[in-house]
């Protein structure tokens, strides 16, 4: 069994799928054990020649035994797994939440595909251990203790004589573990190198073929390929080794018992008992072919305490994987009895906030002050890294900010209630992801009950209405790799309309127009200014294009605030604004002096 | 924008008929066929001796089971005991052989196939690498290639040791009672019909168990790479209910299979102790001795096993034949920018380029290039200038074939590059690009790219040359200091100059670079400066430029504005034109 505190209360949640499971392990067990008994009957009645209705009487129990161990299994099987299975949801359940819970920073430094491998491969690794893990432990332990009562009450000497090399089975199997982790490690880093290898060289497949080496990779990789096969060879013989070398100490056993009873059975029926200290042994064949028959059934729970321990400390890992992440600490939370923002103003208000990222020095931003009233349009330009996207990220409360320098409708953010907070903000990210949905329900995502109208109002304020209606399903094609490969433009015009139908009172758009032809981008601007007209909307832009009519425009310089104003004003105060203007201004002449 | 032929095949979703896949798969078989045919014999001495072993003991009962007067000999008894274990140790060694003959064929098997993927994937060009995720061509070239020879080493031959012991055991027990044997025959009956219908439950269900699965993997990985979006448009609720609704049906599929197998497994073991029983009530009336009953009971254990496994090595192969599908789909597509018939070998070029009214589009219509057209002589130095897009990069990577242009023609040295080899193309232009990619590995193998022709003297020599040698001598391990996944140990400028020594050792006569634009220390900055001076003299150079020094020492420079050639000239003369050229260098360069 297998505990720690995320999956101890399992144990007692389902504690009836357990007990009655065990129970009904315990009871085919224990029932099978009557089968060798029969079949000794069986032969001492022939040999004896007694009374061979007796034997019919036999048969008529092996089914009924049979029976109760057809049902012993049924319910084992179905109380067991369901309780595995269920335990593998819950705990992916509560995985899930957790992950629904960790803040951004997390996801900075965590791969996705390492948090895919906790919720697939070790919750099936754990999810075992609760199934044929109790499976053979139970086996292992009632069942050999049994079977070898029953074995000592039949002979005692012949058990020593077998347990002897029975011993060398499980002293054998803890023995080889050690060899097998280390021939194991060595074929999984062989195949790791193989994958990785494979990997890179087709994410850096420009640069083979830039230098033509694609024949030198080729012989590269096919010592990989070599290493890998001679690894797994060399595994493999390894765990054939091991199952020979079990079922010959096996076959031994069973020759030693063979032998040595052959013997007893012989000396005893020519009256000529063979003495072992003072005690004389009458074994009788029948007596021996019950014995062999107990043989048969306990090399099993043999074979199977070899394997639990291995079994055990694989899953243990899986578990400890598991706990830690759902230990990670969630460290941007709401305040207990945050404010809970309704129906926001839209002011928001920088007092000397300065912030940099917990573990990248990127794209900080350094005392900044400004106010945006209520239903101001305001862009924000600057060079690329010089902390546009952070200034959204921090009102969107990604991270935890300082306490005192950043207040929406006078509130500190750090005051509120996270939730609260987001649904007054709409927002549309730059990498412009959508789920693999309709795109009506992608519209409507940050509805409760959006429906087609609102995801047409959407789209024709984004400007996407006619792409999606010239699709053959309309708003109910899918998006994404099983469905029609949207364009970039599109899939950022979707996004933003995804924002607007949730109508908050702030809007962001953070620098989501790139790949929108200009004249779309137009009338998206405008569509915010005639629709939003009281509400605050900013809009980071890489282009000077698409901020030059909002009311007012923040221009940052490497983290600082260079200037705040109107365009017109900045047009006299901002030199990094006034160049962006110029470079705009050159290729708009060039373009009209092509055309 | 549905998927064509070529991208089904790509993605693995075509379907092979049967008979195709099996002559394709038997390819791979002949060049074992020693190895398979020498197994299979050991698997039959195997079978044949495992199916005699309960005769032993059959023999053994017979023995002991006699009053004093009529019993054998003990020699017998015990010689029983030893031939018992004797034959055992047999069956064991041939065991052993027998798993390695064929575990080493499959791993040659393995190895021809994945060579075989590998370098067919290695072949394809570039567009088809974009079309498809790095993570899926991995899979093929190190999963389906495993589970593919599988199938030789692993499913076929235990399906066939199963199918021979039940063959065998059926014989030995028509020997012992051919009555007895006829009246079981009635439980084969249900246990094949009771292992039919059990197939074709839990193969529905095993359908359905990986569909739910990846369904659920597949809404896994993109809400945890979307989470960002969930958070902040507060859906995590809907979300959750969204993953347990696949949760909880992945769950039910599974206990249905686990329903399914608790339904089978103990019926079949129901079967086998009703047979033992049956054996009993016959066995008195035919009059068998204890012996036989034995062996009669040990009989129906060797035959039961095999049967209800049967159905697993079924789905196995079914499996497996998914895999090979996946990887025969993959080997069929071909790459996309091939040679032509006649194509001509270069051993080395002078380095003349010419663009004759050269038009090019990544996707129809859309024009990344139009109409362009300038020549470079031998040895020239040449900047391309322009904004963001106006196409700089894509000239180049048309130089060396990554695309195929679709109007006009590239020459180089009056030669059409389209009736050139494409890899003595390549090997003739030495191409720098702006994000410097640096594998797994050390300095040394990112240089020579596993060449192992190179010897350190060269290497250093290279290396001294770009003036990569002073932060690689200041490096703990020098040439062999390591580089971490991606090469996230090194700096913008360390990469740049490796990238520039990787690219020198190989020896171009032409020579292609993306500049980067991240900033890059001042130190490094004035190092890459120098180096790039001294490989002017190498050969042709062209140069994306983003740096003043380069676009003012070239002797060249090309003005690009969206895909069009605008203006042609050396910097002074540019600039005393006064065109865009000009106030592009006002903007940009100047005073920065």
């Amino acid at each position: 069994m297998l505990f720690g505190k995320y999956i101890n209360r399992y144990y007692l949640k389902y504690a009836p799928l357990f007990i009655i499971g065990i129970l009904a392990l315990l009871a085919v067990d224990w029932i099978q054990l009557y089968i060798p008994e029969y079949l000794g009957e069986v032969v001492k009645i022939l040999n004896t020649g007694g009374d061979k209705e007796r034997i019919i009487t036999l048969g008529i129990y092996v089914i009924i035994v049979a029976a109760g161990m057809f049902l012993g299994r049924f319910l084992w099987r179905i109380t067991l797994f369901n309780a595995a299975f269920r335990i593998e949801a819950e705990m992916r359940h509560q995985m899930f939440l957790k992950a629904e819970a960790l803040p951004r920073q997390y996801y900075h430094e965590t791969k996705v595909g390492s948090i895919m491998s906790w919720f697939t491969n070790d919750l099936e690794t754990i999810s075992e251990y609760f199934s044929w893990g109790t499976i053979m432990m139970v086996d292992a332990i009632f069942l050999g203790i049994i079977t070898t009562i029953k074995m000592v009450r039949l002979d005692l000497w012949m058990t020593l004589i077998c347990f002897a090399p029975l011993i060398l089975v499980v002293v054998w199997g803890f023995m080889c573990e050690k060899f097998f982790m280390k021939k194991w490690d060595e074929r999984q880093n062989a195949y790791d190198k193989l994958y990785d290898f494979a990997q890179e060289n087709f994410t850096g497949i420009r640069v083979v073929k830039a230098l033509v080496k694609e024949t030198k990779e080729i012989h590269a990789f096919a010592k990989i390929a070599k290493k890998n096969a001679d690894t797994n060879i060399s595994f493999a013989r390894l765990s054939v080794i091991f199952d020979v070398f079990i079922e010959v100490i096996i076959s031994l056993i069973f020759t030693f018992v063979l032998a040595f009873g052959g013997w007893f059975v012989w000396s005893f029926v020519k009256g000529q008992a063979i003495p072992i200290f003072g005690y004389e042994v009458d074994l009788t064949a029948d007596k021996l072919i019950e014995f062999v028959g107990y043989l048969d059934i306990l090399i099993w729970p043999m074979i199977a305490l070899g394997q639990i321990v291995p079994m055990r400390s694989r899953s243990k890992a899986s578990l400890a994987r598991v706990s830690n992440f759902l230990d990670v600490e969630i460290l941007v939370n709401s305040p207990e009895n945050g404010i809970k923002l309704e129906n926001a103003r839209g002011e928001i208000e920088f007092k000397n906030f300065s912030f940099h990222y917990p573990t990248y020095d990127a794209s900080s931003l350094h005392e900044i002050s400004l106010t945006i009233k209520p239903g101001e349009t305001v862009g924000v330009v600057g060079k690329i890294g010089c902390g546009k996207t952070t200034l959204v990220n921090v009102l969107l409360m990604m991270y935890n900010v300082t306490p005192g320098t950043l207040f929406v409708d006078g509130n500190d953010i750090m005051s509120l209630d996270i939730k609260a907070l987001r649904n007054q903000i709409a927002y549309v990210p730059q990498d412009n992801f959508l789920f693999s949905d309709t795109i009506e329900n992608n519209i409507n995502f940050g509805l409760e009950n959006g429906n087609e109208e609102t995801a047409i109002k959407g789209a024709k304020f984004a400007g996407v209405d006619k792409d999606i209606k010239g699709f053959k399903e309309g708003y109910q094609t899918i998006s994404g790799e099983r469905g029609v490969t949207l364009s970039g433009g599109q899939k950022q015009r979707i996004s933003i309309a995804r924002a607007y139908v949730k109508d908050a009172p702030i809007l962001i758009l953070d620098d989501c127009v790139s790949a929108v032809d200009t004249k779309t981008e137009e009338t998206i601007l405008h569509n915010i200014q005639e629709e939003r007209k009281d509400k605050t909307t900013i809009v980071v832009a890489s282009r000077v294009s698409t901020v030059m009519h909002l009311d007012k425009i923040i221009v940052l310089n490497e983290g600082h605030l260079e200037a705040f104003d109107t365009p017109k004003n900045l047009l006299k105060t901002s030199p990094t604004f006034i160049k962006m203007v110029k470079l705009q201004e050159l290729q708009k002449e060039s373009e009209g002096g092509n055309q | 924008m549905y998927v064509s032929e070529e991208n089904e095949k790509l993605f693995g979703d075509k379907k092979i008929p049967p008979k195709i896949m099996f002559k394709r798969l038997w390819r791979y078989i002949v060049p074992e066929w020693k190895s398979f045919a020498l197994a299979l014999f050991l698997i039959l001495i195997n079978v044949a001796l495992d199916v005699i072993l309960p005769l032993f003991l059959k023999e053994f009962t017979n023995a002991i089971s006699k009053d004093a007067e009529h019993i054998v000999a003990l020699a017998f008894v015990i010689g029983l005991a030893i031939g018992y274990f004797g034959i055992s140790l047999i069956n064991q060694i041939l065991i052993y052989f027998e798993s390695m003959i064929l575990q080493k064929a499959g791993q040659r098997i393995v190895y021809t196939l994945r060579m075989e993927v590998f370098e067919h994937i290695e072949n394809m060009s570039q567009n088809q690498f974009n079309l498809m995720p790095v993570g899926s061509l991995v899979t093929r070239v190190a999963n389906y290639t495993t589970s593919m020879s599988d199938l030789f080493t692993n499913v076929i031959v235990t399906l066939l040791r199963n199918i021979l012991t039940i063959i065998g055991v059926y014989g030995i027990m028509f020997y012992l009672s051919w009555k007895l044997s006829l009246i079981l025959t009635g439980f084969v009956v249900v246990v094949f019909i009771a292992s039919f219908i059990f197939r074709m439950v839990i193969t529905k269900i095993w359908r359905k168990e990986r569909a739910q699965t990846s369904e659920l993997n597949t809404f896994l990985n993109e809400n945890l790479s979307g989470m960002k979006i969930i958070q902040i448009f507060n859906q995590e609720k809907r979300k959750e209910d969204e993953f347990n609704q696949r949760n909880k049906n992945l769950r039910k599929t599974k206990f249905k299979a686990i329903l399914a197998f608790a339904c089978y497994r103990p019926f079949i073991n129901f079967l086998y102790y009703s047979a033992l029983a049956v054996t009993f009530f016959v066995g008195i009336s035919f009059n068998l001795n204890a012996g036989e009953i034995v062996a009669f009971y040990l009989y129906l254990s060797r035959f039961f096993n095999p049967v209800q496994n049967i159905a697993d090595q079924l789905n196995q192969i079914q499996k497996a034949a998914t895999s090979s599908e996946r990887l025969f789909n993959l080997l069929d597509v071909k790459p996309e920018s091939v040679d032509k018939p006649n194509a001509i070998h270069i051993d080395k070029f002078i380095g003349k380029i010419e663009f004759r009214h050269v038009w090019f589009a990544y996707e129809k219509e859309d024009w990344i290039l139009k109409d362009v057209s300038f020549i470079i002589e031998p040895k020239q130095t040449v900047a391309f200038v322009g904004a963001t897009g106006a196409g700089k990069t894509t000239i180049l990577s048309l130089i060396v074939r990554n695309y195929e242009i679709q109007k006009g023609q590239i020459l180089i040295d009056d030669i059409n590059i389209a009736d050139i080899e494409v890899k003595s193309l390549r090997k003739a232009v030495g191409q720098m690009l702006q994000d410097v990619f640096l594998f797994t590995g050390t300095v040394r193998t990112n240089i020579t790219l596993h060449d192992e022709q190179y010897t350190d003297e060269e290497i250093k020599d290279v290396c001294a040359y770009v003036n990569a040698d002073k932060f690689i001598n200041k490096l703990e391990h020098g040439l062999d200091e390591e580089v971490i996944e991606r090469g996230e140990n090194f700096s913008q400028g360390q990469r740049q100059l490796l990238s520039f020594a990787r690219t020198v050792l190989h020896k171009p006569q032409i020579l292609i670079l993306d500049e980067a634009t991240a900033n890059i220390d001042t130190e490094t900055e004035k190092l890459i400066q120098e180096s790039l001076e001294k490989m002017k003299s190498i050969g042709t150079m062209l140069v994306v430029a983003h740096r003043l020094s380069t676009i003012q020492n070239a002797d060249q420079i090309i003005v690009l504005h969206h895909g069009e050639v605008i203006e042609k000239g050396t910097h002074q003369s540019l600039l005393r034109q006064k065109g865009y050229y000009h106030k592009l260098y006002l903007l940009q360069f100047n005073n920065d």
